[in-house]
């Protein structure tokens, strides 16, 4: 276990290594420099070279990833901090610790003040859809999964397809129109106060309804599928022959089995909702993770997209890793080594 | 009328009189000459529109909550939209104030004289503004803040507006890699930004300037507490109306108005912005569901659907802002003036606003002076004439029209789909224009060096603030690298003369060049629009986008 752990940490450094330095690669290919966008359309060329030269966005990319990864393993300063460049860059923190992300060019804050509320902002988004969209997708997914082809079945299907296939921009405008404009029961932005006469929960009743709208149908067809499997196998077939009912029959011996691929499919949706809400949190004005980094790609701030990025691929380890141990539970063949 | 006055003013007095100016032209000039606005006003038998607002019965109390934009307003000095000066507004203010009628009115000065070759500025500066620290406002405090933006290294869009008059370019005897002498540009002189006394300042320009007045109100020009070293924030010293409270980038701002400020405290106990994205969706939601009580903006699309709201009010202001189809004439294609000229044929400019602005809009002439600006001296209209256009193309050798890269941005949306509305209008005299859409940051990198692309620029009190920004040769924001000595000739003759009936009399014969070989189509000037709850009172929507929390009420349902 220990091995394994071992493992998929080194596998963790080695993703997050490559993904920060392809993303730095990538970002140098996009044009439009920094210092031009932060100074706007109306400045002079050589207003735009002092603050390239500040920020010291003209050196080579090796030796900005180099600094950039000991600035976030805490070896050297954040350079940008150095009161000496006039940026009157500030970190509370200090200018030297380990997972300082750097200063952020598009927000002009420390990445750490800005990031991990917008993330906890999206978490709760994401945990909410997730915590509805588990039950109603294997409820679901077995109903229909029981007797292929039958009346529930085709009913189901027929929901689960059709609502999967709503773009979450385009329900996302319809449940405004339905519940905000014609039968005003519900906030149509989520801006997480509650001074403009809305409770907060109320806010987000309808960007996790989008969410849940849009995601749970394609889980429960996966496990729609897994479950038709598991019923054709022959040990199905027995229970049934020797006379279980059709209750202890799902319960006791498909439910589990038919559990193990759509687990995997499951947890990937953790790692959709954390970084796919962008087009949700736009359409309710919510202040989440999604839209910061959306932000942060169409300014170039490379800060804000590295620190995204390694946080991404952490939780997308993490949830794997989740994946593993929960196989081992739920088919005892299955070891980790 | 005091001696001081400029002696040019009884003239401006007899031309009105005589009908000869109109009130709107007798307001801007008297006023540019340091005759100060309320004077002005009353001398032309109008209300002055600033203590109109503060006359009415205005309820007290309560919270204001806009819906706009809010990024990163770390250094004022810098910013660089409407939206990030308006959190910064709230809380620090200008020297002088240019309102709706395109009149520029002293703010924190109490007036300010020019001299009469208009290169020399004095600026007297109100006694009574406190900080909020309670320390008084002094000419320090300016000239520390004019210095500031005139430093290259400092950023600010200010340091453009001061090239020509109080900035210089200079040769720094070095070279660079191509061995090309290196420029660089400073103040003038030492004496450029002088402090006579402790409330005054002197302007000492090296060629004369008439707009210094509009410059001070260019909306990063704020004044700022010399301590605060040109960082913003929640704990921020300022001289305005209100103190923010709380900041967070991407959700909102929040205010508390101050009890002791100088002009009077505001109506409304505070007041916030409430950040709604980029999504034009979710500022109708938010109107709908009464989470924000108005928007900095509203375009026509979303008003349109907002016209069923029973508590939403519609404002509406005429700006000089627009958009231009410009055209490089050194590329191959343009070479020929009469292939400009057959673009211009080319446009039925009423469809076009309709189809891109719903109708909120007035049709443009092609030489960017408007119909709203003092110096405006009206031509012939052109109709969309395809036959004269195609001959013209003919001549010019293109007969068989022509393809080319044109490149505009994605957002906000009415420039694209102005783009594709003329692009298709040209299709019928042969010009295939392959629309390019580059993101907003990376169309500002190829904003000057495209040969063919369109650009929308913002509201200008002045016609001739616009045309030496942007069409003089060699200017810094000459997009078009138009370059014409009789233009120059004229637009410098046109910013040295007050007469408003001669002036326009120059500035015909500028319009005249613009038509004729000018580099630019011009399809419209946009009509500038937002929502406000009807419980809103006080509001005039300013052309430039400026919110002015202070001039506004909330009655209590």
């Amino acid at each position: 276990m220990a091995i394994f752990v071992a493992k998929r940490l080194a596998m963790m450094m080695l993703t997050m290594v490559a993904a920060s330095f392809l993303v730095f690669a990538v970002c140098e290919f996009t044009p439009g420099s920094v210092a031009r966008k932060s100074l706007g359309p109306f400045a002079t060329q050589e207003q735009v070279d002092f603050l390239t030269k500040k920020l010291k966005a003209d050196d080579p990319l090796l030796v900005r990833y180099g600094r950039w990864a000991g600035v976030l393993l805490g070896i050297i300063p954040d350079p940008l901090q150095d009161p000496s460049t006039g940026l009157n860059f500030k970190d509370p923190r200090g200018a030297q610790y380990f997972g300082n992300f750097g200063y952020s060019t598009l927000n002009k804050l420390p990445v750490n003040d800005v990031i991990w509320s917008r993330l906890g902002n999206t978490a709760i988004l994401a945990g909410l859809a997730f915590l509805l969209i588990v039950p109603l997708s294997i409820v679901f997914g077995i109903l229909s999964g029981l007797k292929e082809g039958g009346v529930l079945d085709r009913l189901l299907s027929v929901i689960c397809i059709t609502f999967t296939s709503i773009p979450e921009f385009a329900s996302g405008v319809f449940l405004v129109t339905l519940f905000v404009i014609l039968w005003p029961v519900l906030p149509g932005t989520s801006p997480l106060d509650s001074e403009g006469g809305w409770s907060v929960p109320s806010q987000l009743v309808l960007p996790v309804a989008v969410l849940v709208i849009y995601d749970f149908g394609y889980v429960a067809r996966m496990i729609r599928v897994s479950m038709i499997g598991v019923m054709e196998k022959p040990y199905i077939r027995t229970a049934v022959l020797k006379g279980m009912s059709t209750r202890q029959v799902v319960i006791g011996h498909a439910l589990r089995n038919a559990m193990i691929a759509p687990f995997t499919v499951l947890l990937l949706q953790i790692n959709f909702l954390i970084s796919g809400v962008v087009v949700t949190e736009l359409v309710f004005a919510y202040p989440g993770f999604g839209r910061l980094l959306l932000d942060a790609s169409l300014f170039g701030d490379i800060a804000t997209i590295e620190a995204a990025t390694l946080i991404t691929v952490a939780i997308a380890v993490t949830t794997q890793f989740v994946g593993d141990l929960g196989y081992m539970l739920l088919d005892p063949r299955i070891r980790l080594r | 009328m005091d001696k001081t006055s400029h002696p040019y003013i009884p003239t401006l007095l007899d031309q009105l009189n005589e009908g000869e100016i109109s009130r709107r032209d007798f307001l801007r000039k008297s006023t540019l000459l340091g005759l100060s606005a309320g004077a002005a006003y009353a001398m032309a038998g109008i209300i002055d529109p600033a203590t109109q607002a503060r006359a009415g019965d205005l309820p007290k109390g309560g919270n204001l909550r806009i819906g706009m934009r809010c990024m990163e307003i770390k250094d004022p000095h810098l910013a660089d939209f409407a939206e990030k000066s308006n959190v910064i507004r709230q809380v620090c203010e200008y020297l002088t104030f240019t309102d709706r009628n395109n009149i520029t009115h002293p703010y924190l000065l109490e007036k300010w004289d020019v001299s009469d070759d208009l290169k020399t500025w004095t600026l007297h500066i109100r006694k009574d503004v406190k900080w909020r620290d309670g320390r008084a406002l002094n000419a320090d405090d300016v000239i520390w803040n004019l210095k500031r933006v005139s430093d290259p290294k400092v950023g600010s869009s200010v340091f453009g507006l001061f090239t020509g008059y109080l900035v210089e370019e200079y040769d720094t005897g070095e070279k660079d890699d191509k061995g090309n002498p290196k420029k660089s540009s400073r103040l003038w002189s030492d004496k450029a930004i002088e402090k006579v006394d402790d409330s005054t300042v002197r302007l000492n320009l090296f060629s004369p300037q008439i707009a210094v007045a509009e410059h001070l109100f260019h909306y990063p020009m704020f004044i700022l507490d010399p301590k605060d070293n040109g960082a913003f924030g929640p704990s921020a010293n300022g001289t305005g109306p209100f103190e923010m409270v709380e900041y967070t980038v991407g959700k909102g701002a929040k205010y508390k108005a101050r009890t002791d400020y100088w002009g009077g405290a505001a109506h409304l106990d505070t007041f916030e912005f409430v950040d709604l994205g980029d999504n034009p969706g979710a500022g109708i939601a938010a109107m709908a569901s009464k989470q924000v009580d108005g928007l900095s903006e509203a375009d026509a699309v979303q008003i349109n659907s907002m016209k069923a709201f029973p508590h939403v009010a519609v404002h509406k202001v005429e700006t000089t802002q627009t958009i231009v189809m410009r055209m490089h004439p050194d590329v191959e294609q343009f070479k020929d003036k009469r292939v400009r000229q057959a673009m211009r044929h080319a446009l039925d400019r009423d469809k076009i606003i309709q189809t891109v602005l719903l109708g909120a809009g007035t049709p443009a002439e092609d030489h960017h002076v408007a119909p709203s600006h003092p110096e405006y001296a009206a031509l012939p209209k052109w109709p969309r004439d395809v036959e004269k256009a195609k001959k013209l193309m003919a001549d010019a050798g293109h007969a068989d029209g022509f393809e080319l890269d044109l490149v505009t941005r994605p957002d906000p949306i009415w420039e694209l789909n102005t783009t594709q509305a003329m692009a298709e209008q040209l299709k019928d005299i042969g010009i295939k224009a392959n629309i390019k859409s580059l993101p907003s940051a990376q169309y500002w990198e190829v904003w000057t060096s495209a040969p063919f692309s369109l650009t929308a620029w913002g509201h200008r009190p002045l016609a001739i603030m616009t045309l030496g920004l942007a069409y003089r040769s060699n200017a810094a924001w000459n997009e078009s690298h138009f370059s014409n000595a009789e233009f120059d000739k004229l637009l410098t003759q046109a910013e040295g003369i007050l007469d408003p009936k001669e002036r326009s009399k120059v500035m015909e014969k500028i319009e005249l060049i613009m038509q004729d070989e000018g580099p630019i189509v011009q399809p419209f000037w946009r009509i500038f629009s937002t929502v406000m709850d009807k419980k809103v009172q006080g509001f005039e929507l300013h052309p430039s986008q400026y919110i002015f929390a202070k001039d506004y009420a909330v009655a209590s349902a």
